[in-house]
């Protein structure tokens, strides 16, 4: 049995450098120089620097890390606590009475499966209309909704696990339905409820194709903002610079990913099997 | 009482469904007036009604087939293979798994970051000069493949998607092998089955209904890409990366022919309700 744990560990470490490698150069290439960069590619550092960090971070007109990462925060954050709040009272009126299973519940879930483009055009086309084109708002509103079929799943699933006599017992007591649901059926949720945020900020900041439409200038989130990385100067990529870009912009999604890894891969595997 | 309950109901349920009223019932009513009609960006206030011309001019594109049948193609390939390399290595490392949990951070990586973000990240590791990757060929093999040159871009894309996702598809059997109860695992063992047989006459029968969900979600997944296959390649060279989903964005902010790309997708969703149908009979079917 020791010796096949063995054959196990060294099949982990080469999966994880294989699906990892990207991620693993990018890192290697954002502390080498400039200089190193052309000569050297390797996974290999000679001179550790911090100099394509302070360049990133170093303010440009241009080209503004921070006003990237500030519109990915806000439209992410919005993007996650909206569904959050229309979706908590679905998921009970649908759990503990019935109601919304035949049509709403399958039309929501089974949004989750459709190609976002399909969306896009159309809600270019509104916000174009009335303004909503290149706001942190706009941008948020539509995170809400690529991320409510989880959300409702995830939180019906939660209102499902809670003993009915809990809320019983409280009806008894003359509990009317608000204060039910705020005081006795919403902090018993609180788990759902953190990784259904945690969750859908990830998919929020991550999302790329709603950025790239919906935003020019103003509410340009970050992963949109790392490719004008990519299409700099006319002296060609400079690939350390680009490669710190991209490191910054995936270290909030990653770190909560990693720190909450239990709470996602659980949400992710009863999104699927649910579905 | 019935009737205090049905506005309570009421009351719950209206933030949600005036949310989905406003952001997606009116860009419904959007898509088919455009779909319908002939606009431009100059014209966008006025669009005149043209009945079927975009459906026609879309039918008679031959980009457009070319981009269904890459989104196909890619989607039932890269769905394949994660579901198998997901489900050997999920089998495999099971045990490792469950003595050491922190191994599954690991292996989810890939999933946390951005599908543009890796699309980037791609763009340095196969570039010619600053990439790691030629680089090693070069000096271990002497030879490099054009990664993005037309011969490869496809095979490149795949591979890609499918390093990005096969931890899902890791996840999800995982999940369903652990829950085989450890008695039927146990009971084969005493009884001297070998481990391949055990798993391809008790264990694997019994994440059968696995293997679908995953190959399904994935599939969809690999059907409408965008996000990585924009940012590495673009459209590709000569198209040869144009999804379904970068045709009709192309169509529509390149190009600027608004009422082709809603037409565009309209089909795109009338096949997608037609494929979700049909699944969920499927499922309906063998769950009764």
């Amino acid at each position: 049995m020791k010796a096949r744990m063995w054959t196990r560990w060294v099949v982990f470490i080469v999966v994880a450098v294989v699906i990892n490698f990207p991620v693993i150069a990018t890192l290697v290439t954002a502390f080498k120089s400039p200089g190193e960069v052309s000569r050297n590619p390797s996974l290999w550092i000679e001179a550790p620097t911090l100099e394509n960090f302070a360049v990133v971070l170093t303010i440009s007109d241009r080209l503004n890390i921070y006003h990237y990462l500030w519109n990915s925060v806000s439209a992410a954050v919005i993007g996650s606590v909206l569904p959050v709040i229309v979706a908590f009272p679905v998921a009970w009126v649908m759990v503990r009475r019935g109601v919304g299973r035949g049509l709403l519940f399958p039309l929501v879930v089974n949004l989750r499966a459709l190609p976002l483009i399909i969306f896009a055009i159309p809600l270019y086309m509104m916000y174009a209309a009335i303004g909503l084109l290149d706001t942190r708002f706009g941008l948020g509103l539509i995170l809400a909704v690529v991320n409510l079929p989880l959300s409702l799943m995830l939180l019906a699933n939660a209102v499902a696990d809670i003993p009915l006599e809990l809320e019983e017992a409280a009806r008894m007591d003359g509990a009317r339905l608000p204060r039910l649901l705020f005081k006795v059926v919403l902090p018993l949720c609180r788990p759902a409820l953190i990784t259904t945020f945690i969750f859908g900020f990830i998919t929020g900041w991550n999302e790329f194709l709603f950025g790239l439409m919906m935003t020019s200038r103003d509410a340009v989130p970050v992963t949109v903002g790392a490719s004008f990385f990519f299409a700099t100067s006319g002296g060609g990529v400079q690939w350390g610079v680009a490669a710190a870009v991209m490191i910054i912009a995936a270290l909030p999604p990653l770190l909560l990913g990693l720190i909450m890894y239990r709470r996602i891969t659980g949400s992710m595997v009863a999104g699927a099997v649910k579905g | 009482m019935t009737s205090r309950k049905t506005s309570e109901n009421a009351i719950l349920l209206s933030p949600m469904v005036a949310f989905l009223l406003a952001i997606l019932g009116f860009p419904v009513v959007l898509s088919l007036v455009y779909g319908f009609s002939e606009t431009t960006f100059q014209t966008l206030t006025s669009p005149s009604f043209s009945g079927l011309e975009n459906f026609r001019d879309v039918m008679n594109d031959a980009a457009f087939w070319k981009a269904a049948w890459f989104s196909l193609k890619f989607g039932v390939i890269t769905a394949t293979l994660q579901c198998v390399l997901g489900l050997a290595i999920a089998v495999y490392l099971a045990p490792l798994v469950r003595q050491h949990g922190w191994t599954v951070a690991i292996l989810i990586i890939p999933m946390i970051v951005a599908p543009a973000m890796m699309g980037l990240m791609y763009r340095l590791v196969l570039h010619e000069f600053a990439g790691p990757i030629p680089h090693y060929f070069y000096s271990w093999l002497g030879w490099s493949p054009s990664f993005l040159g037309p011969a490869n871009v496809f095979s490149t894309v795949v591979v890609a998607e499918t390093l990005q996702w096969t931890p899902f598809a890791f996840l999800l059997f995982l999940t369903a092998y652990n829950q085989i109860p450890t008695e039927m695992k146990e009971a084969a063992a005493v009884d001297g089955t070998r481990p391949w047989r055990r798993f391809l006459k008790i264990e694997f029968p019994l994440m059968v209904p696995t293997v679908f969900v995953a190959l399904f979600i994935r599939f969809i997944d690999g059907f409408r890409v965008f996000d990585n296959i924009y940012t590495l390649v673009g459209a590709g060279p000569g198209g040869a990366t144009t999804s379904m989903s970068i045709y009709i964005y192309e169509t529509f902010l390149r190009r600027g022919e608004i009422g082709k790309a809603m037409a565009a997708a309209i089909l795109l969703f009338l096949a997608a309700f037609l494929l979700l149908t049909l699944a969920q009979r499927l499922v309906g079917r063998r769950a009764s």
